[in-house]
C-alpha cells in the first residue's frame, strides 16, 4: 500500500533549459531525468528548503517548483496528479511516427 | 502598404510573395533570436528576461519540451513550404507536427538550443513564428476554401495579407492588453468562423452591387464565450485599417489591463455595450478616415494580383471513370460525399484531406505525410493546399477526372478518411499530454470516439455532426461551438468531461453550446456521446442535422438519455 497520498512528500522539479526535458533535483544538488533519485523533503518545511535549493540551482533549468508525491513500500515515488504522471511518464497516447506512413 | 513585384525565385502565380522588406525583417528576427538563445544559455539572460523573447517567436514551454507554434498565414501554404515544415518536424523535433484551430502547426518536441535553426529553415520558404503568442495581432485566418469556393464573392485573402502588412510588429499594437485574434470570409457560408473573432470580417455585396465588410467585434470562445456584435454593416474596402486602426486604439485604451481574464475586446464591448463600443470606434475613425491608412486602389491591385486565381485548364465537369467508380466503390462514393466540395469551375473540386482516420491524434501529420500531401499538390492541385480550423488540410484545386488517382494517393497517406464534418472529425486541442495550460487530456478522448464511431457507413448515415474537444477552459478546441462540445475539467485530481450541446459557428445561426448536466467521468464519454446519437436518431425528422433536431427538441430527451447510462 502506498504510504502517503496526502501530498506531504514533495519533491523539486522543473524543465531542462536546453531542451525542456523533465528534470529533478537530486541529493547531490544535481538535476536529474530520474524520479527515483529526487531529493525527497518529507514535509512542508522540508519542502521550503528544497524549492530554495533548486532556485539555486536553476541555473540549467526552468521554472523549478515542488511537485506531491506518493511513495510506496518498495520506496518508488510517483507523483499524484495526472499532470505530473504525465510529466514522468510521457504521452498517454501512441504518437504517429515520422515514417509511420509511407507514400508509395 | 508596399507592393512590389515578385521575385521570380520563388513566384508563384497565386501566392503572396515576399518583398526585400519582409525577407530581411524575418532573416533579421531570426538572428535576433539566435543572440536571444545564445545569452540565455550562457546565463546573460534570465528566464524572466528570455520568455517574452522567446514567446515573440512563438516558443512556448510545456509539459516535456519546447513548442514552436509556426504561422501559416491565412492558412495557406505552396507544396515548397509543407516540405519544409516536413523537413524541419524531421530534423528539429520528432518527425510530426499538429495542424491547429488557428490553422498554424505547432512543434512539440524542439530544443531551444536548435530553435533558431529551426526559425532559419523556416525562413527560407518565407514562413515564421512571429505574433503567434503574446498580446499582439495573431497569424490572421481565413477561410481555408478561399480563390475556389463556389461561393465565394472575393478571395479574404487577399485582405488577410493586408492586415499582416498592417499588424506586423504595429508599434502601437505591440502591447495591447491580451491577444487580437482576426478571421475573414469571402463567403456567405461562414467556413472562418469569424462571430467568434476579436475581430470578424465579411465580405459581402451590398444591394448597390459594392462589396465591402460587415465587421464583427468583440467575438470570442475561452473562459467568457461572447458572439460578436456588428460595429458596422458595411465599411468600404479601402478603409478597412483605418476602421481596423480605430478599433484597435479603442481597445488599446479602455481594454482592462487589471486582470488577465477580463482584459479581451469581448469583454470591453459586452461592458460597455456594442452601441458605446461602436460610438468610441467611430469617433475614432471619423479622425483618420481618409487620411494615410486609405489603401490605394493600386495597392489593392498590386496584393489582389499576386492571389490571381491559377490559370486552371478547361476540364470535363462530368468524367464517365469517376462516375463508373462512383457506383463500384462504396468508400470512393461516400468519399466524395464528405470530402469533396463543389470549386466555382465546373471541372474542378475542393478536396478535404482528412487529418482524422480512425483512432489517430486529430490534426497531427508526420512528416512522411506532410510530404506525400506536398507531392499530391504538386501533382494535382497546382502546389497548393491549405490548413483548415478544422484542423484538415486542403486541396483547393483538383480536376474532377483527377479525384480517383487523388482519392488513392490520399489513402496511401491514409487521408482519405471519408469523414470530413462527420462525427469523427473531431477538433481536439492538445490537452494534458503536451499543454502547460491543460487540465485534462483532449486527445484520447477524441481517439476513444473516433474509434467508436469509425464505422463509415454508420458515421453517414448519422451525418453532419460536430464534436469539439478542449482541455481547459481556454477553448482551443472550440468545444463551445460544437454541434457537442466536450470540456475537460480537473475535480480533485480526477478528469472530468463537461458536455454542450447545440454549438454551431454556421452565419446567421452562431450559437454557444449549453451545459447538459454534471460532468461525467472518462471512462464514460463515449456512451455519453453515444446517448446523445441515439436520442438524434430516434427523434429526427427527414434531413435533420443532430444540432437541427437539439434545437426542436431541446436538451431534455439528450439529457434524460444520457444520466441514464453514465
Amino acid at each position: 500500500m502506498a504510504k502517503n497520498l496526502s501530498g506531504d512528500l514533495l519533491v523539486a522539479s522543473a524543465n531542462r533549459l536546453t531542451d525542456g526535458v523533465v528534470v529533478f533535483l537530486d541529493d547531490a544538488g544535481e538535476w536529474t531525468k530520474r524520479l527515483d533519485r529526487a531529493a525527497v523533503a518529507r514535509d512542508k518545511r522540508a519542502g521550503e528548503i528544497l524549492l530554495e535549493r533548486a532556485k539555486a540551482e536553476a541555473f540549467t533549468v526552468v521554472d523549478p517548483y515542488l511537485v506531491a508525491v506518493s511513495e510506496g513500500d518498495d520506496g518508488v515515488l510517483e507523483p499524484l496528479s495526472l499532470r505530473e504522471k504525465i510529466r514522468v511518464s510521457g504521452l498517454t497516447f501512441e504518437a504517429i511516427a515520422a515514417d509511420a506512413v509511407r507514400y508509395a | 502598404m508596399r507592393c512590389v513585384m515578385p521575385d521570380t525565385h520563388f513566384y508563384r502565380p497565386n501566392f503572396y510573395q515576399y518583398d526585400d522588406y519582409d525577407r530581411t525583417l524575418v532573416t533579421e528576427r531570426v538572428e535576433q533570436f539566435r543572440d536571444q538563445v545564445r545569452r540565455r544559455l550562457s546565463g546573460e539572460l534570465t528566464e524572466e528576461q528570455f520568455k517574452p523573447l522567446r514567446l515573440t517567436n512563438g516558443l512556448y514551454l510545456q509539459l516535456h519540451a519546447y513548442m514552436l507554434r509556426i504561422a501559416i498565414p491565412y492558412g495557406t501554404l505552396s507544396s515548397r513550404q509543407l516540405r519544409k515544415l516536413a523537413d524541419i518536424a524531421r530534423k528539429y523535433d520528432r518527425g510530426y507536427g499538429h495542424f491547429t484551430t488557428r490553422q498554424n502547426l505547432q512543434l512539440n518536441w524542439i530544443k531551444l538550443e536548435e530553435a533558431p535553426d529551426a526559425l532559419a529553415a523556416l525562413a527560407e520558404v518565407d514562413m515564421h513564428a512571429m505574433q503567434t503568442s503574446g498580446n499582439v495581432i495573431r497569424n490572421v485566418t481565413a477561410d481555408h476554401f478561399a480563390g475556389a469556393a463556389i461561393d465565394e464573392i472575393e478571395d479574404p485573402r487577399i485582405w488577410c495579407e493586408i492586415v499582416r502588412q498592417w499588424s506586423t510588429l504595429h508599434p502601437e499594437f505591440s502591447f495591447l492588453p491580451r491577444k487580437f485574434k482576426i478571421a475573414v470570409t469571402g463567403s456567405p457560408n461562414d467556413r472562418a468562423a469569424v462571430r467568434v473573432h476579436d475581430i470578424g470580417l465579411r465580405l459581402w455585396r451590398n444591394e448597390q452591387g459594392e462589396v465591402g465588410f460587415e465587421v464583427i467585434v468583440g467575438g470570442g470562445l475561452g473562459r467568457t464565450p461572447m458572439i460578436g456584435k456588428t460595429l458596422r454593416e458595411f465599411l468600404p474596402k479601402d478603409e478597412l485599417l483605418a476602421y481596423l486602426e480605430a478599433t484597435l486604439r479603442v481597445y488599446n485604451r479602455y481594454g482592462r489591463r487589471d486582470n488577465l481574464y477580463k482584459a479581451r475586446i469581448k469583454i470591453l464591448v459586452h461592458e460597455v455595450g456594442a452601441e458605446k463600443m461602436r460610438e468610441e470606434v467611430e469617433a475614432e475613425y471619423a479622425d483618420i478616415k481618409g487620411g494615410a491608412l486609405k489603401l490605394p486602389a493600386e495597392t489593392i491591385e498590386a496584393i489582389a494580383r499576386q492571389f490571381a486565381p491559377p490559370a486552371l485548364p478547361h476540364r470535363p465537369a462530368v468524367v464517365g471513370a469517376v462516375e463508373a467508380l462512383k457506383l463500384e466503390d462504396r468508400d470512393f462514393a461516400l468519399w466524395l460525399k464528405s470530402n469533396v466540395s463543389p470549386h466555382r469551375l465546373a471541372g474542378y473540386r475542393i478536396v478535404t484531406a482528412s487529418l482524422k482516420p480512425a483512432g489517430a491524434p486529430p490534426g497531427d501529420a508526420s512528416s512522411v505525410q506532410m510530404e506525400g500531401v506536398a507531392d499530391i499538390a504538386d501533382a494535382y492541385s497546382q502546389g497548393e493546399i491549405r490548413v483548415s480550423h478544422e484542423q484538415n488540410l486542403v486541396l483547393p484545386h483538383v480536376a474532377v477526372e483527377d479525384l480517383p488517382a487523388v482519392w488513392l494517393a490520399l489513402g496511401r497517406l491514409g487521408f482519405a478518411e471519408a469523414n470530413v464534418g462527420k462525427i469523427t472529425d473531431i477538433i481536439a486541442c492538445p490537452g494534458l499530454d503536451y499543454c502547460a495550460l491543460a487540465n485534462a487530456r483532449s486527445i484520447p478522448v477524441a481517439q476513444s470516439i473516433s474509434n467508436h464511431f469509425a464505422a463509415l457507413a454508420r458515421q453517414h448515415d448519422i451525418g453532419d455532426l460536430k464534436i469539439k474537444i478542449s482541455g481547459c477552459i481556454n477553448a482551443c478546441g472550440h468545444h463551445h461551438v460544437g454541434h457537442i462540445g466536450i470540456l475537460g475539467v480537473d475535480k480533485n485530481g480526477v478528469e472530468l468531461y463537461q458536455i454542450s450541446l447545440g454549438g454551431d459557428v454556421d452565419f446567421g445561426k452562431t450559437a454557444l453550446g449549453t451545459i447538459l448536466g454534471p460532468a461525467v467521468a472518462a471512462d464514460k464519454v463515449v456512451e455519453a456521446v453515444d446517448a446523445l446519437v441515439a436520442t438524434y436518431l430516434d427523434a429526427r425528422s427527414a434531413g435533420e442535422r443532430f444540432v437541427d433536431t437539439y434545437r426542436r427538441i431541446g436538451a431534455q430527451p439528450f439529457k434524460d438519455r444520457v444520466y441514464a447510462v453514465v
